[in-house]
């Protein structure tokens, strides 16, 4: 018998979750019958008295000076209609183990117990349409939840264990295999044909289990085939890409990479024996079908593979880089089986939210990018920060005799074919076919392991640790033992409810798990660390001398794989790649605009431009005291920095600098500028607030569309920019990740490629926190410097050419000035000598002023030459180039020798921006009317 | 000798190292303690001078902010916490701590009782908010501010849940007690019910609250973020050169060493 408590605020305390959906209605669904919405809480146990729940109801659940509840019947008088909304049984709440604790605490032992939500709509004229409207686009997301009609009978999921089963591989042919493969294990025909023949050589038939691991194995996702395959470039072959970038960072000789590409995250020196790494994923499959669990379970995933750097690593910051549609776009341009944009912003915001916020992991950078072409899957970039003692910053290796320990949440059907499913191609029926591979996070589950693992590592008991990532046990334990052999027990997995099958168990991608080799010796100390901090462990299995990836559930054995076949006999790919350089160069040059502040206007409230000040607010950015320049300072506190600062080590001078770019709209019309571009804005935003570009890494992420020749043609190049790049600055990448399944298909055919992203992250370390410095203008009276090379008509791609729908020359970057740019740059700020500084990127030079001037609350007067075009002037968006501060008195003519510099104007105590072209005014703009569009689009968004 | 300040950490505590830091910083000597050692008989709280319990989102913040964890101390701890108390120690909880200490009775009565006379709720704006706001210190006996009385501090806030609500009656009790410690300040030093000032509609501006002894306090805002100048987002504009949280842990400790 269920016992049901629902709770609801008295109406005096107010009900923001009601306010909240109800201007969400009526922004962006545009229904006005509902006149208020009151919500309540449902909570469910089950076998417990009456009298339990009332006990339960008054010291746990309502809280009577702002609460009233009912014991099993309506708290909500009087409305038209009520919904309730939940999770799919079987979909984790993070609720319920909380409840059942305290619960217990107060000496009520319930089954089960469950918690959802429940919405009554007032108002005279709902129409049912209108609710129905409501459910679909803002309350339920049938992925996870669902509206409940019916109370449930039970809480508990029950189900019967059922055993492998052996798939009759050895009687099928080609068309048989890739029915096998299609939507489950998108492995292609001659990987198929290959397992077919492995397992007539041993001649049996494979168990499900087995071939779900190779499936896992074998996928893009894990074994990046595109970037290791033998590429063929319109007919002459090439380095493959992955060996491409090794290759360039290898040749750096960088003196601080202590490790590249090799383990879960980069690692570089830091300062006193201590090292910070990077890792920085996507996670864009789940996020378009799911984006709260989407967006938490990818955060959850890149903190764990920080965690799981070395012997592990203490996470201490985030990133989060979106790429959407426009948030107004209308929903009939919307493909079938895609999310609108502006639901996928605010949740996949939401998720990052409340990952990082539980965890107490601050997010500090990031950005949001905008393009129509992103309608039919967003681009889901999550980056992670981490510090480890320099001694424990390379992965161990299990010994035999070693014993697999599995830690943190229990194994769900959760998150299955996660990995083979995010390297397919997206199509209407992706929603309905992969369902189970999105979950929803539990970051107090991550931070207790989390707790446990950095304790455990620092008493130097782990020999190695790695993430139950993609792939679950499958991959993390398959990789662990690649080198020795393993031995697994399955049946002592952990579950979280009963009648899974075997593979299931094996594959399953259930977060907040992490698998350690254990020295036998110290099995006891960790499982007491373990348990002190209310963390599950359980013995899997050993490390063994067999070369053997051997799993037995309950006696039987469900696998029985060789590790070199697992591991490496998949054959490299030959893959074609064709490009055709795209003709830029005659394009119409249209005169100068009319009115060039309505254009400055425009380019302010431009989705690419504007503030994300809403975004940032809801990212807890402070916690762990580490911050010392934040995402936005001035005196307003509305004025973005070009990256964070952190001071890792309480106490200590040493700063670490995180900073990314990209350009979408610039990497579609040509990949190659569009990605010097990215790594030249990367590099740039960390120099701008003071790093030091010789001890700056670089981390990169592909997210491309399905690899067809074309698509292959634009990475190569994109892949080519970043080796020049790397050979230019001698910076080093030493970690990435690609994702290349950005393609949509319709049922019809309609195949939409989503714009290619290359993404560059940037992180280093800094001497001295103190000598950096905020783009916020200080005083006026300064004189305002432009720093460093650019033509002012390569206009291509910018955003005042996007707005205007034109084409135009690409802006190209001058790698050798960019560099010593970037040196000059760093020794001035290092001497004190710049006051405010703020690097150039999209809305060129005309945003990076306003933002400058909103931060500081002054203006400036801005001069031109006369044959200067005032619209290129202020809006080319090259990249590598700087506006800086300086107090009037300096010499920036010395300070700026050898790279391309001009005095631009000063700051003036009046909040105005006026151009001049020699004495001619051009015009005069209040910053009030720059500041409207620039903040109002976030503030509607997200109702702030 | 310095005094022992025993951090309470449990799951989901996630501001204790910035905490231990600060009171170490500021002369005393920290420790963090898990719950379950408290539980378990291993750790006694009168083994220390100052509790702390820290920011973060224990057991998730589910049900209510800090709910679980005020349950969890009223049905183990409660002899010990009033030991505690009662022995005049200083206590203090800040952000998930403040909403722990109102949930187990503490504030505003000393009293492990879990009888909830006020709340912290959800933000009028119905999100978490990470912002600077500017703080007033009221006339109070509350030791943790001992001689910052009218002072205006710049702190930050980061929470969902830190709406101050209670009842009427409830709600001039404690300003008749004068156990408001610290209010939400607009431009001048004036209190402010406005959204951002006041971040999350706290009534009559409330960021934080003492006993009538004045040895708890509860607040919202974050003291262990700002001990540092660099901490401030504007230091580079010159100004607020003094860090503006230290003052609340070295008083603390102060008060502990004269016990």
């Amino acid at each position: 018998m269920i016992q049901e408590v629902r709770v609801t605020n008295r109406s005096d305390a107010g009900d923001p979750v009601g306010n909240g959906l109800l201007y969400d209605i009526n922004t962006f669904l545009g229904i006005k019958s509902i006149t208020e919405i009151r919500t309540a809480k449902i909570y469910r146990f089950e076998n417990i008295s009456k009298k339990q729940a009332d006990l339960l109801a008054q010291k746990l659940l309502a809280e009577e000076v702002f609460q009233l509840y009912s014991l099993n019947a309506p708290v909500l008088q009087g409305a038209q209609r009520v919904v309730e909304v939940a999770y799919k049984p079987g979909v984790m709440n993070p609720e319920a183990a909380s409840l059942l604790k305290a619960a217990a605490d107060l000496g009520v032992h319930a089954d089960a117990a469950g918690s959802s939500r429940e919405y009554a709509f007032y108002g005279a004229k709902i129409k049912e349409k209108d609710i129905l409207a409501i459910i679909e686009h803002l309350l339920v997301n049938t992925t996870v939840e669902k509206v409940v009609d019916q109370a449930p009978l039970s809480l508990i999921i029950r189900g019967n264990p059922t055993t492998s089963e052996f798939i009759p591989i050895d009687q099928m042919n080609d068309i048989q295999l890739m029915e096998l493969s299609s939507e489950k294990l998108f492995l292609n025909l001659e990987e198929m044909r290959l397992i077919q023949s492995y397992f007539k050589k041993a001649g049996r038939n494979p168990t499900d289990c087995e071939i779900e691991t190779i499936a896992q194995t074998w996928s893009e996702h894990c074994s990046h085939k595109t970037f290791k395959a033998k590429l063929i470039v319109n007919g002459k072959e090439k380095t493959p890409l992955l060996k491409r970038l090794q290759q360039a960072t290898s040749e750096t000789r960088h003196p601080l990479v202590l490790s590249a590409f090799v383990d879960n995250s980069g690692v570089m020196d830091f300062y006193d024996g201590w090292a910070i790494c990077g890792k920085v994923e996507t996670h864009n499959s789940p996020s378009a079908i799911e984006p709260y669990g989407g967006a938490m379970t990818g955060s959850g995933g890149v903190f764990r593979d920080v965690l799981g750097t070395g012997q592990g690593a203490k996470v201490i910051a985030s990133t989060d880089i979106f790429c959407f549609a426009h948030p107004d776009t209308p929903r009939e341009e919307i493909p079938p089986g895609c999310l609108h944009p502006q639901y996928l912003l605010r949740r996949v915001v939401a998720g990052v939210r409340d990952y990082g916020n539980r965890m107490g992991i601050p997010t500090n950078n990031g950005s949001v990018h905008f393009h129509r072409d992103f309608r039919a899957k967003p681009t889901i970039i999550v980056g992670a920060y981490g510090i480890l003692p320099r001694e424990r910053c390379i992965k161990g290796q299990p010994q035999t005799g070693d014993l697999v320990l599995a830690i943190g949440g229990r194994t769900g059907r959760d998150g299955i074919h996660g990995a083979t499913f995010s390297s397919g191609e997206m199509t209407e029926r992706t929603t309905e076919v992969n369902s189970s591979a999105v979950q929803i996070g539990h970051p107090i589950e991550e931070k207790r392991v989390s707790d446990a693992i950095i304790k455990a590592s620092l008493a130097g008991l782990i020999r190695a640790v790695t993430d139950c990532g993609a792939g679950g046990f499958s991959s993390a334990v398959g990789e662990m033992g690649s080198q020795t052999g393993v031995e697994v027990a399955l049946e002592k997995a952990p579950l979280k409810y009963p009648g899974l099958k075997p593979w299931e168990i094996w594959v399953s991608e259930s977060q907040e798990r992490m698998v350690l080799a254990v020295a036998p010796e110290n099995l006891d100390s960790v499982l007491e660390i373990c348990s002190l901090l209310n963390v599950e462990a359980s013995v899997l299995g050993q490390f063994k001398d067999s070369k053997k990836l051997v799993v037995n559930y309950l006696g039987e054995t469900i696998c029985d794989l060789q590790m070199s076949f697992l591991h490496h006999g998949l054959p490299q790919r030959v893959m074609k790649a064709s490009f055709a350089k795209k003709d830029c160069t005659d394009v119409k040059i249209i005169p100068p605009p009319a009115d060039l502040s309505l254009l400055y206007q425009r380019v302010m409230g431009h989705p690419n431009v504007c503030s994300k000040e809403p975004i940032v607010r809801m990212y807890d950015h402070g916690v762990q005291g580490s911050c010392c320049l934040p995402p936005f300072s001035g005196i307003d506190g509305d004025c973005p920095n070009d990256s964070v600062v952190l001071k890792p080590l309480l106490g200590y001078p040493y700063g670490m600098v995180i900073s990314h770019g990209l350009n979408p709209v610039l990497n579609t019309i040509d990949p190659y500028y569009g990605s010097l571009w990215a790594a030249a804005e990367a590099v740039s935003n960390a120099v701008a607030v003071g790093a030091n570009p010789e001890e700056l890494v670089l981390i990169d992420n592909f997210i491309w569309p399905f690899p067809d020749q074309e698509s292959l043609g634009d990475l190569d190049r994109a892949v080519d920019a970043c080796v020049d790049f790397v050979h230019a600055t001698g910076m080093p990448f030493i970690s990435g990740k690609d994702s290349l399944s950005s393609t949509y298909r319709g049922s019809d055919g309609t195949l939409l490629k989503i714009p290619p992203v290359l993404c560059i992250s940037a992180f280093g370390r800094i001497t001295d926190v103190k000598k950096t410095v905020s783009a916020d203008f200080k005083r006026p009276g300064s004189s305002i410097i432009l720093v460093g090379k650019r033509e002012p008509e390569q206009m291509g791609g910018s955003t005042y050419y996007e707005l205007e729908g034109l084409e135009g020359l690409l802006p190209i970057i001058n790698l050798e000035i960019m560099n010593l740019t970037f040196k000059r740059i760093h020794q001035a700020i290092g001497k004190g000598q710049i006051l405010a500084c703020h690097d150039i990127s999209e809305g060129g030079i005309a945003a990076a002023l306003a933002e400058m001037c909103f931060g500081g609350g002054i203006g400036v007067k801005i001069v031109i030459e006369t044959e200067t075009r005032p619209d290129f002037f202020l809006f080319n968006e090259t990249a590598g180039c700087f506006l800086v501060e300086m107090d009037s008195g300096t010499d920036f003519k010395t300070v700026f020798s050898g790279v391309p510099h001009i005095k631009i104007g000063n700051t003036i105590s009046q909040r105005e921006i006026s151009l001049y072209s020699g004495d001619n005014e051009l015009f005069r703009i209040d910053l009030g009317l720059l500041i409207e569009p620039w903040k109002g689009l976030m503030q509607r968004v997200f109702n702030a | 000798m310095k005094p022992r300040v025993c951090i309470l950490r449990t799951d989901g505590t996630n501001c204790d190292e910035e905490t231990f830091y600060a009171f170490n910083k500021s002369g005393g000597e920290s420790k963090l303690v898990h719950i379950n050692m408290l539980r378990s008989g291993e750790k006694k709280l009168l083994d220390y001078h100052i509790l702390v319990i820290p920011g973060g989102f224990s057991y998730g913040d589910d049900v209510h902010s800090g709910k679980i964890l005020a349950v969890e101390l009223t049905s183990f701890l409660k002899e010990q916490l009033q030991e505690f108390v009662t022995a005049g120690r200083p206590v203090l909880g800040i952000c998930n701590g403040f909403q722990v200490l109102v949930r187990t009775g503490l504030l505003p009565d000393r009293q492990v009782s879990g009888k909830i006379k006020a709340a912290l709720i959800h933000n009028d704006s119905g999100r978490f908010e990470c912002r600077w706001v500017k703080l007033l210190i009221e006339k109070t006996n509350c030791i943790f501010v001992k001689n910052n009385e009218s002072e205006q501090i710049s702190l930050q806030v980061a929470h969902g849940e830190g709406k101050f609500y209670t009842d009427p009656a409830a709600l001039n009790k404690i300003e008749a007690a004068g156990q408001v410690v610290f209010r939400y300040t607009g431009d001048g030093s004036f209190p402010t019910a406005e959204y951002p000032a006041n971040p999350n509609g706290s009534l009559n501006a409330v960021a934080g609250i003492c006993d009538s002894t004045g040895l708890i306090l509860g607040m919202m805002p974050h003291p262990e973020r700002f001990i540092d100048q660099i901490h401030y987002p504007n230091w580079r504009r010159g100004n607020q050169l003094k860090s503006q949280g230290e003052a609340i842990f070295r008083n603390a400790v102060n008060y502990a060493k004269e016990m």
